[in-house]
C-alpha cells in the first residue's frame, strides 16, 4: 500500500486530471479544449493549429447554423443597421413573452378579458410582459418592414439572394398575420371590432370568400369559435411557419451567400485595397457571438427602458360587445394603409385583388428586376419606384386614420373628442375633485374662475369647458350646429362616482327640426385625472 | 481598446443597468397592481352605472330610489344590512344582486310592498335566460349597485298599495286588455309609452299606432306589429340593436292576448 502511494507523482496526476477535463469540455464544446475556450473568450487568437474554432461549426447543432464567418464589408453598421439581426430579436421576445401570458390567458369570451385585467392587476411583472409582448410585436413589424427597404434600396435580392427575398416576403405576410391574429385575444372593443372589419375583408374575396370567413371566424360572426380560432393560428400554427420560413431565410444568409457586401465596395469604383479589405474574414468565433450577445443585452436593455420609462402601456378598452359599434373603428397602425385603400372603392377589389396584387408584386420582384447592378444610381427605375411606392404607401395610411373622409355629426364629433368611448380624452384629464356639481351652459357659464368655492379653483375643469365652449362655437360658426346650444351638467351620483351630462342642441339644417345629441359619462375617482 | 473589449464592456454596464430597472420596477409592482386593482374596480362601477341607467333605472330609479308599490329601492339601508336575512340567503350580497339580475322574480318577494311589473314581476336579465346581458355586465351592474352603501338612506316607509280591479267595463275592450298584457309582460322595461312606461332599451312606442304604416312599405300597422312581437329581428329601427328583444314571444303571449296586445299598441297615435 505505501509503496503504491510512493510510485504516485503528484506532477503527474495533475497533467492526467488536466487532460480528463480537457477531454469532457472538447466533448461539450465541440472541439474546444479549456485554453481554446478562455481564449475565445477573451477575444485571444486561436491557441491550436489548424483553427480549432471551425471545427464548432460542424460538429455542434446550434453552430452549424452559424455562420463561420462574415465579410468585413457586409458587417459595417451603417450597411445593414443590424435589422435582421433585431427583427429575429424581437421574434424571440415575443416567443419568450407570449409563452408567459399564455400561462394566465384564457381563450374564450367570458374568459379572456378577464385574464387581461387579471394579468395586469394580480400578476406581478404581469403588465410588464403584457407591456413588452405588445411593444416587441409593433418592433417586430417595424424592423420586419425596415430591414425590407434596406434589402431592396441596396440591391441585396439578386443573383443567389432571389430565393431569400422571397421567404423574406413569406415572413413579412406571417409577421403581419401573426399580429393581426393576437390583435383579437384581449376580447375588448378594439380587438373585436378590428379583426371583424379584417376578417370581413377575407369574406368579399370572390368565389370562396364566404367559406374563408367562416372558417376564420367558425361562425357568421366572431365568437367562442373566432377567438379559439386566432389563438391558436396566434400560439401554434404561424409561430411554427415563422420558425420554419425564419429557418431557411437564415440558412441561406449564414451558410450560402452571406450578407451583401455594400454596393460600392462589391462594384463601386474603389480601390483594390478597400475590396481586399472588404473581403477579409470576421470570424463567428469569438467576434461574432460576442458581438451578437452585446446586441442581444443591448436590445433588452433598450426595450426594457422605452417599455417602463416611455410607453404609456398597451390598450384595453371596454370588453368585446358585439351589440356596438365604437364610434372610431380604428385598425392597427400597420394596417391603416389597407384601411386607406378600402375608403377608395369596392371591398373585393381593394381589400382582396390589389393587396394580392401588392403580394405577388412583392414576390416577384427579384425575377421581374434583370438590372444586375446593385448600386442607388445605376438601378435608377427600382429606386425610384421604391420611393414611390413608400410615399404612396404613407399617403394610404394617412388616408386610412378614422378622421380622413369619415362625417360624423358635428355634436356626436365634439362630445366624442371632449370624451370618447374608448380611451382617454380631455374630460378624463380633469381631477375628480375638480369636477365641481352644477350646470354648465355654454357662452353663458363664464369660462372662469368656475369654482370660487373651491380653495385653488378649478383650473383643469375651466380649461376643459372652455375647449367645449371653443369646439361648440367653432361648429355654430362653419354652420353645423345651427342655434347651437350646449350644456354640460355634472351630478355626484354614488360615493365616488360622478355623472356628467354633454347636451348639444340644434336646428337641423335641412328640416329646421330640433335636434339632440346627449351622452351620460360616468367618472370614478379612480379612473380620472390619470 | 478592442471593440471586442469594448463591447464586452458596455455589456456588463447594460446587464448591470437591466437588472437594476427590472429590481427597482418589481419593487414598485406591489403598489401598482394595487392602484390597477382599484382602477378596474372604479372602472367596473363606471361601466355598471351606465348599464343600470339604460336597463334598471325605468323601474329601480334614475338614483336607484325605486317606484313606491311596485320596485324596490336599492339605495336604502334595508338592502345593505337585512335583506340577505330576510331571504335566508347563504353568499354575499353581490353574489345575491348578481343572481337575482340574472335571473329575475317570477314572483314577488313581498308583493303587499313591491309587487313588481306584473308576471314575472321582474324579468331575467342574463342571456343564459332569454334576456340581454352578458355576465360580465351583470357583474358591472352588481358592483355598481353595491356602491350605493356608504351613500345608502335610511329606512323607506312603504304602504301597502290598494290592488286594482279592472271593470267590466275595461275586460270588454280589447285596448284596456291590450294595456294590461303590456304591463303583465314588462315590454314597458324597455319601451317607453308616454305616461304608462320609461324603458329605453328598445325603440318608443308613444305613436306606434301611426308609425307602423310607414316603416316596411307595402306592410299594415296591424301586421308590422305582429310581426315586430314574433320575430324582432324581421326589421330593426335605426339606432336600435338586433337580438335584444327575446325571441319567444309566441311562446309567452297566447293568441288571444296578442290580439288584444296589437290593438293596444294600434291604439297609441
Amino acid at each position: 500500500m505505501l509503496r503504491t502511494l510512493r510510485t504516485i507523482d503528484i506532477q503527474d496526476l495533475r497533467q492526467k486530471a488536466a487532460a480528463a477535463i480537457d477531454h469532457r469540455v472538447r466533448i461539450i464544446t465541440a472541439g474546444l479544449g479549456i485554453d481554446e475556450l478562455r481564449a475565445v473568450l477573451r477575444g485571444d487568437p486561436p491557441t491550436e493549429k489548424p483553427n480549432p474554432r471551425f471545427k464548432v461549426h460542424t460538429a455542434s447543432f446550434l453552430f452549424h447554423i452559424r455562420p463561420r464567418y462574415y465579410q468585413r464589408g457586409s458587417t459595417i453598421l451603417t450597411h445593414t443597421f443590424r435589422l435582421g439581426f433585431f427583427t429575429t430579436f424581437f421574434f424571440g421576445v415575443e416567443l419568450i413573452t407570449g409563452i408567459i401570458l399564455m400561462i394566465y390567458y384564457v381563450p374564450t369570451p367570458e374568459g379572456a378579458y378577464a385574464s387581461m385585467l387579471k394579468i395586469m392587476s394580480e400578476v406581478p411583472f404581469g403588465n410588464l410582459m403584457r407591456d413588452l409582448h405588445r411593444l416587441g410585436a409593433e418592433a417586430t413589424v417595424i424592423f420586419t418592414f425596415l430591414h425590407m427597404l434596406r434589402t431592396y434600396f441596396t440591391g441585396s435580392y439578386k443573383g443567389e439572394r432571389t430565393f431569400t427575398w422571397l421567404t423574406g416576403v413569406i415572413l413579412l405576410g406571417i409577421t403581419l398575420f401573426l399580429s393581426f391574429f393576437g390583435y383579437l385575444l384581449p376580447w375588448d372593443q378594439l380587438a373585436y371590432w378590428a379583426v371583424t372589419i379584417g376578417t370581413s375583408m377575407a369574406e368579399s374575396a370572390p368565389l370562396f370568400g364566404n367559406e374563408v370567413n367562416l372558417l376564420l371566424r367558425g361562425a357568421p360572426d366572431i365568437g367562442a369559435g373566432g377567438l379559439l380560432r386566432a389563438y391558436l393560428l396566434h400560439i401554434i400554427l404561424l409561430p411554427l411557419l415563422a420558425l420554419l420560413v425564419l429557418s431557411i431565410h437564415y440558412y441561406k444568409v449564414a451558410r450560402e451567400h452571406g450578407i451583401s457586401l455594400p454596393a460600392r465596395m462589391e462594384e463601386g469604383n474603389v480601390s483594390p485595397e478597400v475590396k481586399k479589405t472588404a473581403k477579409q474574414r470576421w470570424d463567428y468565433l469569438p467576434d461574432l457571438f460576442s458581438h451578437e450577445v452585446y446586441l442581444v443585452v443591448l436590445g433588452l436593455f433598450l426595450l426594457l427602458a422605452v417599455t417602463i420609462f416611455f410607453y404609456g402601456g398597451a390598450p384595453l378598452e371596454n370588453i368585446a360587445n358585439p351589440q356596438q359599434t365604437p364610434l372610431d373603428t380604428k385598425s392597427p397602425w400597420y394596417f391603416w394603409w389597407l384601411q386607406g385603400l378600402l375608403k377608395l372603392g369596392d371591398k373585393t377589389i381593394m381589400g382582396i385583388i390589389i393587396p394580392t396584387l401588392i403580394v405577388i408584386l412583392l414576390l416577384a420582384v427579384p425575377y421581374i428586376d434583370r438590372n444586375p447592378h446593385r448600386s442607388f444610381v445605376k438601378r435608377p427605375i427600382a429606386v425610384g419606384l421604391g420611393v414611390l411606392l413608400l410615399l404612396v404607401l404613407i399617403l394610404l395610411s394617412y388616408m386610412g386614420l378614422p378622421q380622413y373622409g369619415i362625417e360624423t355629426p358635428a355634436a356626436t364629433r365634439i362630445i366624442q373628442d371632449m370624451s370618447p368611448e374608448e380611451g382617454h380624452g380631455p374630460l378624463n384629464q380633469v381631477s375628480y375633485d375638480q369636477l365641481q356639481p352644477g350646470f354648465y351652459i355654454v357662452n353663458e357659464t363664464p369660462t372662469e374662475n368656475l369654482c370660487p368655492e373651491m380653495d385653488f379653483g378649478c383650473p383643469e375643469l375651466e380649461e376643459f369647458f372652455s375647449l367645449y365652449s371653443f369646439r361648440v362655437n367653432e361648429a355654430i360658426e362653419s354652420g353645423d350646429l345651427q342655434n347651437g346650444e350646449a350644456v354640460m351638467v355634472i351630478e355626484n351620483w354614488q360615493e365616488d362616482l360622478k355623472k356628467n351630462t354633454m347636451r348639444i342642441t340644434w336646428d337641423d339644417s335641412e328640416t329646421g327640426e330640433k335636434k339632440s345629441y346627449e351622452r351620460h359619462i360616468y367618472i370614478h375617482r379612480n379612473t380620472s385625472g390619470e | 481598446m478592442s471593440r471586442f473589449n469594448l463591447e464586452i464592456l458596455l455589456g456588463i454596464i447594460l446587464v448591470t443597468l437591466s437588472t437594476v430597472v427590472v429590481v427597482v420596477y418589481g419593487l414598485n409592482e406591489e403598489g401598482r397592481m394595487e392602484r390597477e386593482s382599484e382602477a378596474q374596480h372604479g372602472k367596473a362601477i363606471e361601466v355598471g352605472a351606465g348599464l343600470y341607467e339604460s336597463n334598471c333605472s325605468g323601474c329601480h330609479g334614475l338614483k336607484g330610489e325605486g317606484i313606491l308599490g311596485l320596485c324596490p329601492p336599492l339605495n336604502d339601508t334595508h338592502f345593505f344590512t337585512d335583506r340577505l336575512k330576510e331571504v335566508g340567503w347563504s353568499g354575499t350580497l353581490e353574489d345575491y344582486i348578481v343572481s337575482t339580475v340574472a335571473s329575475g322574480r317570477t314572483t314577488s318577494t313581498r308583493p303587499d310592498q313591491f309587487a313588481g311589473q306584473g308576471n314575472p314581476a321582474m324579468p331575467a336579465w342574463s342571456d343564459q335566460y332569454g334576456g340581454p346581458l352578458r355576465p360580465d355586465q351583470i357583474q358591472n351592474i352588481a358592483t355598481f349597485v353595491m356602491n350605493w352603501e356608504a351613500t345608502a338612506k335610511e329606512g323607506v316607509v312603504i304602504e301597502a298599495l290598494p290592488t286594482p280591479t279592472p271593470s267590466a267595463e275595461d275586460l270588454a275592450d280589447p285596448v284596456a286588455r291590450g294595456r294590461q298584457v303590456y304591463l303583465d309582460k314588462g315590454c314597458g322595461g324597455c319601451h317607453t309609452i308616454e305616461g304608462l312606461s320609461a324603458g329605453t332599451v328598445g325603440p318608443n312606442q308613444s305613436n306606434i299606432g301611426s308609425m307602423a304604416e310607414t316603416r316596411i312599405p307595402g306592410m299594415p300597422a296591424e301586421d308590422y306589429i305582429r310581426e315586430s312581437i314574433l320575430d324582432p329581428s324581421a326589421y330593426i329601427v335605426e339606432g336600435y340593436q338586433d337580438n335584444i328583444m327575446p325571441k319567444n314571444y309566441d311562446e309567452l303571449i297566447e293568441a288571444a292576448q296578442l290580439d288584444d296586445l296589437v290593438a293596444f299598441l294600434l291604439a297609441q297615435q
